[in-house]
């Protein structure tokens, strides 16, 4: 194990992490404004994937312009869906079981509606950037984990603009920090909500197009991304963006280190392990939420 | 959720509750004596074992409101633990109770952190113990890995025996799912479902409570897998730890009516057959309904196919019934 090694790997870790971050800040703006666990994030994931494959496959169009279209395309998914289902369901100031369940329902819809559309065969998008290799001394980057990050880093950039210097951004915060207060002070919250779900989805489609530049996927794409996404965002501490940041860094360099002490096909477990211990031992980030306000029955 | 988890016993269909489970165990007891053809005995055999996972689940996850992802755990385990035990020449009863004991072993390794986590938590954590555990069997060389593992069990097969052992198992599922109902830890599940704090004030350990139903449910499951296991005489890690063996778990009671004693063994009865059906031809059409399924349940009837009789039962008779009590 070299230094030149070591530092492949750091930077693999950060590459990984920027691509973490975007496919995780969805889950965070929907589950801040709402409340909602969105299970359902995995099969947005998936449909993000095969949207960007689509458009490669039918028009040859690039996949960096696929994951641009994807942006309005399931901004519009989002709102429609917050409509269809949604905002049928009651809504609480912390997760319910009713929400959870609903929106894994929607996820069992989508990835089997994935199946029928596109069957189970792995897909992989291919361009001529896919194999090739940024090499600088000894170290190299594939150049397509570094457009895909740079992408990642833009797309984050424009949701801190919105977030911090829009009207709908500072809502959406205020939604974040108290509901209740966030009315009182003028905030329409209905209209809010409805577009924050529609830009969380946005986001995951958006995410699910980046993944598919790196990964093969099939309609069953999304469901390790989705505990991915989730333990970033719990060891973020749920409702922060600069928390996604930590967590998807976290996740990545474990994920990354972890083939020097074990056999590659145990990596899928560091998530699902990292996820259960970050929700116990991180009792600030999640068992706040719970204790900050009493149940109402 | 707490409406759709409400279940009243109605003095009125008391008659009906009793004589209907009776027939039908009757039923499936002498039914043999018919010469069904093996393609429907194996079908009941599944089903019967659906609707006990289906009622154990519902011990934790209907009674105490506890939604867990993770059933697959007990379910694979039971059914490695009674092969391991099955090729070491041990009769299939102890091989069964090996399965239920080492789910209930596994039950408290997983409830112990996982219950300092509410609702919502304790689901996802038991989605990452699942998928944890899954990747894990896969490279486990002792029984081999994820190409599987093989029972070898000398002597003639004979699928009724199969059967009635399944039969027997679902019955007992049922019944200790109707002891705990009308225990003093149905009614401490209960509350916490509806409130955990309040139910805690009220001096119910809300924790041990949750373990020893979870024990409970994770026993049955783990003998229903041990069944299974023996049946098949092969099994795999991608086969019984799948995520889509949890889902099923947790569809079946949902749709038959969570938090109920029959609602769950309804629902693995539609699951069972509807699945078995399906699932030759169109494996995905299969789940993409229960998906569609669930969102309607959650929608618009969270009693399920049991809430949703009731309500129709109430339609035609015009009355009204006290609900929300507990018998």
């Amino acid at each position: 194990m070299s230094a030149v090694d070591l530092l492949n790997l750091l930077i693999a870790a950060l590459l990984l992490a920027g691509v973490y971050a975007a496919m995780s800040v969805g889950m965070t703006i929907i589950y801040g404004v709402m409340k909602i666990v969105n299970l359902a994030h995995a099969g947005f994931l998936m449909l993000g994937a095969y949207f960007v494959y689509e458009l490669h496959a039918a028009f040859g169009i690039d996949p960096l312009w696929g994951v641009l279209l994807a942006f309005p395309a399931f901004f519009f998914l989002g709102m429609a869906v917050h409509w269809l289902l949604i905002r049928r369901i009651p809504t609480s100031d912390q997760p319910t079981l009713t929400s959870l369940l609903l929106l894994f329902g929607l996820w069992l819809v989508l990835q089997n509606l994935g199946y029928l559309i596109w069957g189970n065969a792995d897909r992989a998008i291919l361009t001529p950037r896919t194999l090739s290799v940024l090499q600088i001394g000894p170290i190299s980057f594939p150049t397509v984990r570094l457009v895909v990050f740079a992408a990642a880093l833009t797309s984050l950039g424009g949701l801190e603009f919105v977030l911090h210097k829009t009207w709908f951004g500072r809502g959406v915060r205020a939604l974040m920090q108290n509901s209740d207060a966030g009315r009182i002070v003028g905030v329409n919250v209905e209209t809010t909500v409805r577009v924050a779900f529609g830009v969380g989805i946005a986001f995951a489609g958006a995410a699910g197009g980046l993944l598919a530049m790196l990964y093969s996927f099939s309609p069953d794409f999304g469901g390790p991304f989705l505990l991915r996404a989730f333990v970033i965002i719990v060891l973020g501490g749920l409702e922060s963006f600069a928390g996604v940041a930590v967590g998807a860094l976290i996740l990545a360099v474990v994920e990354t280190f972890s083939i020097l002490f074990l056999p590659a096909s145990y990596q899928p477990a560091i998530a699902f392990s990292l996820l259960v211990v970050a929700l116990i031992v991180l009792p600030e980030g999640v068992a706040g939420l719970w204790n900050k306000r009493r149940r109402w029955a | 959720m707490s409406g759709a988890w409400n279940n009243a016993a109605s003095p009125r269909r008391r008659f009906a509750r009793t004589v209907v489970p009776f027939l039908l165990l009757t039923i499936l007891a002498v039914l043999p004596l018919f010469g069904p053809g093996p393609n429907t005995v194996r079908l009941l055999f599944v089903t019967l074992v659906w609707v006990t996972v289906s009622v154990a689940w519902n011990i934790l996850g209907g009674f105490g409101g506890q939604v867990s992802f993770g059933f697959a755990v007990f379910y694979g385990l039971g059914g490695y633990t009674a092969a391991l035990a099955l090729n070491a020449g041990a009769n299939p009863v102890l091989s069964f109770l090996l399965a239920g004991i080492v789910a209930l072993l596994a039950s408290l390794l997983v409830g112990l952190p996982t219950f300092r986590l509410k609702g919502p938590y304790f689901a996802i954590a038991t989605i990452g113990v699942s998928e944890a555990v899954r990747v894990v069997m896969n490279n486990l060389s002792v029984t081999g890995g994820a190409s599987g593992y093989r029972i070898i069990e000398r002597g003639a097969f004979h699928q009724l025996h199969h059967f009635y052992t399944a039969l027997a198992l679902a019955v007992v599922a049922v019944a200790v799912s109707m002891l705990v109902w009308r225990s003093k830890l149905g009614l401490a599940l209960v509350a916490i479902r509806e409130d955990e704090e309040a139910a805690s004030d009220l001096g119910v350990n809300p924790f041990r409570a949750k373990l020893l139903a979870h024990a409970i449910a994770a026993t049955l499951t783990g003998a229903a897998g041990g069944v299974y296991a023996r049946y098949a005489a092969f099994i795999h890690p991608q086969g019984v730890f799948a995520f889509d063996i949890g889902v099923a778990i947790l569809l079946m009671p949902i749709i038959g009516g969570v938090g109920t004693i029959w609602g769950p063994v309804i629902g693995a009865g539609v699951y069972g057959l509807v699945h078995e059906e399906l699932i030759a031809s169109f494996p995905q059409l299969h789940l993409l309904l229960y998906g569609s399924l669930l969102i309607l349940i959650i929608l618009f009837e969270p009693g399920g196919v049991v809430g949703l009789f009731e309500k129709s039962l109430r339609m035609f008779s015009g009355t009204r019934r006290a609900s929300g009590s507990h018998p």
